[in-house]
């Protein structure tokens, strides 16, 4: 990797991130159904009129910017669990916490609760990694990342069958969508929901930034964090909250959208070539803001006249990632 | 001996349960006079023929295969956390007969259904290379997260073609949690029959199964290859896995619960372990199923999501036993 490189590299990196994301959006705004070039995209942003001007500011203009936001808001949380536990396995989608906010969301909607969805997403996110924690201690009181991982997977396992149970109980047409939403889905986003993500994800990207400090610190090792003054567990509890925020986030606008978390971390962190906390952290927001762009145009234009749920699709690209770092680490023989 | 009578008390509770109990109720003497006394203009008996007994029939095929497929899984790998379901051989099972179903345009027929059998061979292998375990003993977080990816992308791929055929929302529920409420449509004498040479395969490599637990330099020298009867286990668990999938779709967790509740009654021996899986998993896919009937009735809960209710806790339990060594 190329972290200790060159001002020149690093700034390459960051540049080939930010072009791919720029990439992946122009796409998105103009691949679909009906093919938008980018002319008339500009001249839609510019005069307000025209076809260009319907897509952006209607047909695919607020998908395509919930898509940025919730991928930034996963990318983001994953690399802080990955950081947290130094395991790429560590995530809010493979421990379970995005099923539980989904749960969450889908209760409020069964139950029909006047609770707003990023509220409800955000109690179920953080219930799933309290029961998660709770379940992981060993008898001599420490948990190992791998039993917290495989705990959080019986977890998400359990949150994904309370969901589908609740998904029964509703009437036929709204079980059908809230099937959907459940495998993740961008369809018919709103600039309520652009707004919602966006401005959530912000407050919650500042908190981290007063935490990136004190997580730099943990990466040392708990003895030497310590050492330099850090209050270790207060400082883990806080960033481990901020995270699941970040995944409830992301869950409340687009569903328990699978493998973003995990795959956006390593990701942004091999283009930017970058190894610092706060680095790896806005890369992989960027990472997981692409790949959730690409995967909603892709899941959106594969099949013509269908529009898949974007979940499918991560679901697709990131199965393989995962079994390609299985596969090294066998090689490795680690994990 | 007093855990045999449970055994054999709780199946025919679950028999008795699943013919008895629906929107339309019935008598144990309408269940007799169903099958030895039919009266066609009956309602009640033509439900319970009809309806009833091949939902019956699908859940002991596929709670019986997946529960001695977990049992051997568990033994060959020697790891708690296999199950069928978990680590994606029921996906590929599915997955095969969908995509089989997508390139030659007929719907699911009982030729479809056989392309349950390579699925899951495929998929068996997939997770096996990937999770670690022909070097022996796999690590239970490597083969588990194996087994969550296998599945992810299969059942992505399943979810992908099924709505992308516009089929209504029951099927894409059968292949993606599984179900019995399609039984009278499912090939089941054809599965009966892979199932019973599955458990057959099973039952005559079992002795060596052990032998190869105390270590394969030893089972070498009381004369067992290891390759062998690696591959006929793989053999028996596709056989089975594949009959349960074609008649019930893919259900998770069987696999997970009852073998280590078969270790304790059938006391470390293998055989008995299968007949006692056998048992248990039918029991425990009838049961499953009666109550998802009865919960949110006159519509039902699928017998997959009640085994991941009842599962998941169980596959955290397991997780929670687990030697902090075992999982590197």
């Amino acid at each position: 990797m190329s972290g200790m490189g060159s001002g020149n590299v690093v700034l390459r990196g960051w540049a080939l991130l930010a072009g791919l994301l720029a990439a992946a959006i122009l796409v998105s705004l103009a691949v679909g159904q009906i093919m938008v070039t980018p002319a008339e995209l500009l001249r839609g942003l510019m005069t307000g009129t025209g076809p260009g001007a319907l897509t952006l500011r209607v047909l695919r203009g607020p998908s395509t910017l919930t898509a940025v936001g919730a991928g930034a808001a996963l990318g983001a949380s994953g690399t802080i669990f990955q950081i947290l536990l130094r395991n790429p396995l560590a995530a809010p989608d493979v421990m379970g916490f995005m099923s539980g906010a989904g749960c969450a969301v889908v209760a409020g909607v069964a139950f029909g609760l006047f609770i707003p969805l990023p509220i409800l997403a955000a109690l179920g996110g953080l219930v799933a990694a309290a029961l998660v924690s709770g379940l992981s201690f060993h008898r001599g009181g420490r948990q190992s990342p791998l039993t917290l991982i495989l705990v959080g997977i019986g977890i998400g396992f359990f949150a994904s069958a309370v969901s589908s149970f609740l998904v029964i109980r509703m009437p036929p047409q709204e079980a059908a969508d809230a099937q959907r939403w459940l495998t993740g889905s961008l369809a018919a986003r709103n600039w309520g929901h652009v707004l919602q993500v966006f401005g959530l994800g912000a407050l919650l990207f500042i908190v981290l930034a007063l935490q990136v400090r004190a997580m730099a610190l943990l990466e040392l090792g708990d003895e030497l964090a310590a050492g330099l003054g850090a209050r270790v567990e207060r400082a883990r509890y806080g960033l481990i909250c901020t995270g699941v925020l970040l995944a409830a986030v992301g869950v409340a606008v687009a569903g328990p959208v699978p493998f973003v978390a995990m795959m956006a971390g390593p990701l942004g962190m091999r283009i930017a070539g970058v190894k610092h906390p706060a680095s790896r952290l806005t890369a992989a927001a960027i990472a997981g803001a692409t790949i959730t762009v690409l995967a909603d145009v892709i899941s959106r234009s594969a099949i013509p006249g269908l529009q898949l749920p974007v979940g499918v699709m991560t679901g697709i690209m990131g199965a393989p990632y995962l079994l390609w770092l299985l596969w090294k680490e066998v090689e490795a023989g680690e994990v | 001996m007093k855990a045999a009578v449970g055994l054999v008390l709780l199946f025919f509770v679950a028999v008795a349960l699943t013919l008895v109990v629906g929107v339309r109720n019935a008598g144990i003497v309408d269940v007799w006079q169903a099958f030895f006394a039919f009266d066609a203009s009956d309602p009640t008996h033509a439900v319970i023929r009809s309806v009833r007994a091949p939902r019956l029939i699908a859940g002991l095929i596929a709670g019986a295969g997946l529960g001695m497929a977990g049992t051997v899984m568990q033994a060959v790998t020697r790891n708690p956390l296999a199950d069928p379901g978990l680590l994606g051989v029921n996906a590929g099972a599915a997955f095969a007969v969908v995509v089989g179903a997508l390139v030659t345009g007929y719907a699911d027929s009982g030729m479809m259904a056989a392309l349950a059998f390579p699925g899951a061979a495929i998929a068996s292998i997939a997770v096996f290379l990937v999770g670690g375990a022909r070097s022996g003993a796999g690590s239970p977080v490597r083969l588990t997260l194996a087994g969550v990816a296998i599945n992810a992308l299969l059942l992505s791929l399943v979810s992908a073609i099924i709505l992308s055929r516009n089929e209504t929302l029951e099927i894409f529920r059968f292949w993606v949690t599984g179900s019995l409420a399609q039984a009278n449509a499912r090939p089941l004498e054809a599965m009966f029959i892979a199932l019973v040479v599955g458990a057959g395969i099973s039952a005559v490599i079992a002795p060596r199964i052990e032998a190869l637990a105390l270590g394969s330099t030893l089972a070498r020298g009381l004369g067992t290859k290891p390759g062998a009867v690696q591959l006929s286990a793989l053999a028996a668990i596709t056989l089975m896995t594949g009959a349960a999938v074609a008649v019930a779709g893919p259900i998770a967790f069987v696999g997970l619960v009852v073998p280590p509740l078969a270790r304790r009654i059938g006391r470390h021996v293998l055989r008995r372990e299968l007949v006692v899986s056998a048992i248990l998993g039918g029991s425990m896919i009838l049961l499953a199923d009666t109550v998802g009937r009865l919960v949110v009735a006159p519509a039902e809960i699928r017998v997959g999501i009640m085994t991941a209710l009842v599962g998941a806790p169980a596959f955290i339990f397991v997780v929670r036993r687990l030697k902090p060594g075992a999982l590197t």
